[in-house]
């Protein structure tokens, strides 16, 4: 990244965003086909807030010259960019306040994606992009802090089933 | 008025060259305008083991196995009496054998005109490694009336790739065959029109196929369908096409629907237990309107059964095999140049309703050599609905009136779809719903019994108060049967179906409006089409089952003895 | 003339909607995939994924690309048949472990060895899902979750790479669902092998084996070039720990059928006049 610092960075944080965004769709999708309506549309919400930062980060995005970069291009601090969901992480039966948690750790793992462009990116405006996206993710976190405190604590039992599970082929 | 017919069987161990001389004679008989068959007959052995070629010359092309043979040639009699009851011989039969020796009691009883020569003398004294088979061949020439020279071209021909020497004592033995002082004579039947064609059901079956558009074959070997294969692998090399050897019969059929998907006509040819492995895949080509055409040449069965000798014993799983409701086409070669014309009628209607189609040819017709003209060609059915380019809401399994829904394959832009197995929407998506599949069962019957099958379902002939029906290659002993019968007075109707499934029942039933009594003529044990009819149809008049197993030849006598039986007239 | 519109992966999606369990490791296939074909710039219309019966064989249906979905174990052999009839075709097929390995097993040898110019992609958790969780070939001998075999099936799992290796195959890859960016890497490196590229993927099945949450711990990435040399990948293959991730054996061969065959002559039937 080190030819066009910006550009680079710009290109993750689409990648970052659109990634994020694409993961809790389908995650919503795969949630309401399993009739857990409330963790569903929650992760629509999240997809439509990921979907109205991919808008502010491709606003900037669309004055520069991105890099093509193919899925295994990009360089990420893990597997996969921060913001996404992973897939072992969730159940179908999980609770609303689990699934909070998840999003609260992507928010977190953003931030800090963001924060350390913040700190070390060789290029100026990089850094000063980069400290205002890590703030947002910052804020987005908060506030899913303060949604968490007002939830009930879960039961502990919620994944227990009480049938086994089906034969569909 | 009865036709002249020579049987002459001729008889050996395996690789001593039987089967050559067969084929040589025949292939000179040709030359001449005559007709004939050649029927093989084996062991269990792959090498050494009994052989026999078994020869029919005719005046038509009507080609039932031979029920006596007038002329036997024996090599040696240990081979010819593992035959058993196989080869009946006509009293008064003609019998070649060597002059040493005792003649079984078996040979006595037909009072044989008995020509004992010291054939491996005579070969060996025509040339230093004369054999038998070449010898043969010109003394059967001799009594046949062929000339030397054609039998000589012939044999060379075949023998194009052995050593000169060897080519040399097949011509010296030849000659001397030729040469041979005989006392004794037979009639040979009429010669036909020169110029026919030499070969087999199986190469018929193929030929077909790959004259109705087929382009992909996967094939896994079994007897006796192997050489439909072998013979397809050259055509298609010729024409542009693929062969794939699959690794089991499982994978042949998916290969084919595979193919098929592609937009590629594809087929495979197997036998009885390929036909057993195929079924559920067959039941994908019907889920998925995938054109396939499968070819079963049937043996012997169940299990492994007599893997060399003829049945119609398939019948059953051909037309109930596949689990689920499944609707698809079962068809059945009359003839031997029959194959050819509904293998490709076959292919071309499997294309044209996106449906799998089975053919049940057999050993008999399969494995059998014969003389005809060259045959009837199938005219090209419309070619299956194509596509225009998509705006990617393309229904695959769109409901129609007519059932048939167009076919996007690979490649065609914009028409992208997931064909399925599962039960679909019109879509191709998956769905247990009810409407769904009430609709797609309803759709994929209906192609099927709309489709206007022409007069090809049946061949019908004569007319009579005695219907005769049968499938596949009963037809020729069921045309011998009604030849017997009309000497004894009995006027019968002949309809051997050519079209099994969908069963065309309004013009069956319109077949045997004048028919009196009705015999159900098929060779296999349970009365497979006899109960499939009794199953489809009411019949006004009765109906009345002869059903004789494999492994002897159906025959017109036989036919009659047993009408005796069961329906005396 | 305008440029292609350059597709995204989620472009390559169909507006089907998978019905695998939330959590399970096949949706990481799916964008894994789609993140192939978006990076090969892969033409929809063109592409087709075959496959046969389970979890992993509903992916077809997911993808915007032509797709058969065929009967249990077969997907191999319809691929197959499908790419020597249509070369010009990129041809994926994809299934599970008991699809690829137990009822398929015998296409999954052929296949290695026929080396037909395909990609198949075995996604493997180790056990039947859509029958309710019954071990597969790849089950560990002591698993003892499935009520069919309450004791564990007490055999031990197959080696899928070592099959391949054994078998002819002459491209394996192993990809894990935790890194679909990386797996996207191998399937794009699977379709551009001039050959039968082999991927097997380690896919988590949470509903029937939850504790395969645990392989994110010992997955880990071969850090060294793919293997040319068959004795050493039989070494690798047999002795290794089956979590390692990448491409791991790559040797060229020729593949079938050799070339398209052209068409010599219409007259068939010569050989039959007398």
């Amino acid at each position: 990244m080190s030819t066009q610092p910006l550009a680079d960075f710009l290109a993750h944080s689409v990648e970052l965003e659109s990634e994020a965004r694409e993961r809790y769709l389908e995650l919503a999708e795969s949630m309401a086909a399993h009739h857990n309506d409330a963790v569903s549309e929650f992760f629509l919400r999240m997809a439509e807030e990921s979907r109205l930062h991919l808008e502010e980060v491709g606003g900037i995005a669309k004055d520069h010259d991105l890099p093509e970069l193919k899925a295994w291009e990009f360089q990420w601090p893990d597997e996969e960019s921060p913001e996404t969901t992973s897939y072992e992480a969730v159940h179908y039966r999980m609770s609303l306040r689990e699934a909070m948690l998840l999003a609260l750790d992507n928010e977190r793992a953003a931030e800090k994606f963001y924060a350390s462009f913040a700190r070390s990116s060789s290029d100026e405006n990089t850094r000063k992009l980069a400290a205002q996206f890590a703030a947002e993710e910052a804020s987005h976190a908060a506030q899913l802090v303060k949604k968490l405190g007002a939830l009930p604590a879960d039961s502990g039992q919620h994944l227990e089933e009480d049938d086994d599970p089906h034969m569909p082929e | 008025m009865k036709q002249t017919e020579l049987s002459i069987a001729i008889t050996g161990a395996g690789g001593a060259g039987v089967i050559s001389v067969g084929e040589l004679l025949l292939q000179a008989w040709a030359r001449e305008g005559g007709r004939g068959l050649l029927r093989k007959a084996f062991g269990p052995q792959i090498r050494g083991g009994e052989s026999a070629a078994l020869l029919k010359l005719t005046e038509s092309e009507r080609y039932t196995a031979a029920s006596a043979y007038q002329v036997l040639l024996a090599f040696d009699w240990n081979n010819y009496t593992r035959f058993g009851d196989e080869i009946k011989l006509a009293p008064g039969v003609i019998v070649f054998c060597e002059d040493a020796g005792d003649v079984p009691e078996s040979v006595l009883a037909a009072e044989p005109t008995l020509v004992r020569l010291p054939m491996k003398q005579l070969a060996e004294a025509a040339h230093d490694d004369g054999r038998v088979n070449m010898l043969a061949l010109g003394l059967l020439g001799q009594l046949m009336g062929l000339g030397e020279g054609s039998l000589v071209e012939l044999a060379l021909q075949k023998l194009a790739h052995k050593p000169a020497a060897y080519q040399e004592a097949a011509e010296a033995c030849i000659a001397a065959g030729c040469a041979q002082q005989l006392d004794c004579s037979v009639q040979v039947p009429a010669p036909g029109v020169p110029g026919g064609w030499y070969i087999s059901g199986n190469q018929a079956a193929g030929l077909g196929a790959l004259e109705a558009g087929i382009r992909f074959v996967a094939a896994y070997p079994i007897t006796p369908a192997s050489d439909v294969l072998e013979w397809m692998a050259g055509g298609l090399e010729q024409l542009g096409g693929n062969l794939v050897q699959a690794e089991d019969e499982l994978a042949a059929i998916n290969m084919t629907i595979g193919a098929a998907f592609g937009g590629v006509p594809s087929f495979t040819a197997t036998s009885g237990p390929g036909l057993a492995l195929m079924t559920e895949s067959i039941g994908l080509a019907v889920a998925s309107e995938t054109p396939i055409t499968v070819l079963n040449v049937m043996r012997g069965g169940p299990s492994t059964g007599i893997p060399t000798k003829s049945e119609q014993s398939d019948l059953n799983i051909a037309l109930h095999g596949l689990h689920g409701d499944a609707p698809h086409l079962v068809l059945a070669p009359l003839d031997i140049a029959d194959c050819v014309y509904t293998s490709a009628w076959a292919v071309q209607l499997a294309q044209h309703l996106q449906t799998a189609a089975i053919v049940l040819s057999d050993q008999f017709i399969g494995q059998s050599t014969a003389v005809i003209t060259e045959p009837v060609r199938c005219a090209p059915l419309a070619p299956p609905v194509s596509c225009e380019g998509g705006d990617n809401d393309y229904l695959r399994y769109r409901l129609t009136d007519s059932g048939v829904s167009t076919m996007a394959v690979p490649g065609d832009p914009g028409l992208r779809f997931t064909a399925d197995g599962l039960e679909h929407n019109e879509q191709g998506t998956p769905s247990a719903r009810d409407d769904d599949h009430q609709q797609q069962l309803a759709k994929r019957a209906r192609k099927l019994n709309a489709h206007d099958y022409g007069d090809d379902w049946a061949r019908i002939d004569g007319e009579g108060s005695l219907g005769l029906v049968c499938f596949g290659s009963a037809s020729a002993a069921v045309a011998e049967a009604a030849e017997l019968l009309a000497e004894q007075g009995v006027a019968c109707r002949t309809v051997s179906l050519r079209l099994l499934a969908p069963l065309q029942h309004g013009s069956l039933t319109a077949a045997l409006a004048d028919c009196e009594r009705v015999l159900v003529v098929e060779q296999n044990h349970g009365g497979q089409l006899y109960r499939y009819l009794r199953g489809q149809m009411d019949f006004t008049q009765p109906l009345h089952s002869y059903a004789r197993p494999g492994p002897v030849p159906l025959s017109g006598a036989a036919i009659v003895a047993a009408l005796a039986e069961v329906s005396p007239a | 003339m305008n440029e292609p519109i350059k597709l995204k992966a989620k472009d390559y999606k169909s507006s089907v909607k998978p019905i695998w369990c939330p959590g399970c490791g096949h949706f990481s296939v799916l964008n894994a995939l789609t993140k192939a074909f978006a990076g090969l710039g892969i033409d929809k219309d063109d592409t087709v994924l075959v496959s046969g019966i389970g979890c992993s064989s509903r992916l077809p249906a997911y993808v915007d690309s032509y797709g058969f979905h065929g009967v249990h174990g077969r997907g191999l052999a319809i691929a197959q048949g499908l790419k020597v009839a249509r070369p010009d075709l990129t041809v994926i097929a994809m299934g599970g472990d008991g699809d690829g390995f137990s009822i398929g097993g015998n296409h999954f040898l052929h296949a290695c060895r026929r080396n037909v110019n395909m990609t198949y992609i075995a996604m493997d958790n180790e056990v039947y899902g859509m029958t309710k969780g019954q071990a597969s070939p790849t089950t560990p001998a002591d698993w003892d979750h499935s009520k069919l075999t309450p004791h564990g099936p007490g055999v031990r799992p197959f080696k899928p790479a070592a099959l391949a290796l054994a078998s002819g195959a002459p491209w394996i890859a192993r990809g894990y669902s935790g890194n679909p960016n990386q797996m996207a890497r191998l399937i794009a490196a699977a379709i551009e092998h001039p050959g039968f590229s082999f991927v097997h993927v380690l896919s988590q099945c949470i509903t029937f084996c939850p504790e395969q949450t645990d392989w994110k711990a010992v997955v880990h990435e071969r850090e060294e070039e793919a293997l040319v040399d068959a004795d050493e990948a039989a070494q690798l293959f047999l002795h290794e720990d089956g979590f390692q991730t990448g491409v791991l054996y790559n040797a060229q061969r020729a593949t079938w059928p050799p070339s398209v065959p052209e068409p010599q002559s219409t007259d068939i039937t010569r050989g039959f006049s007398v």
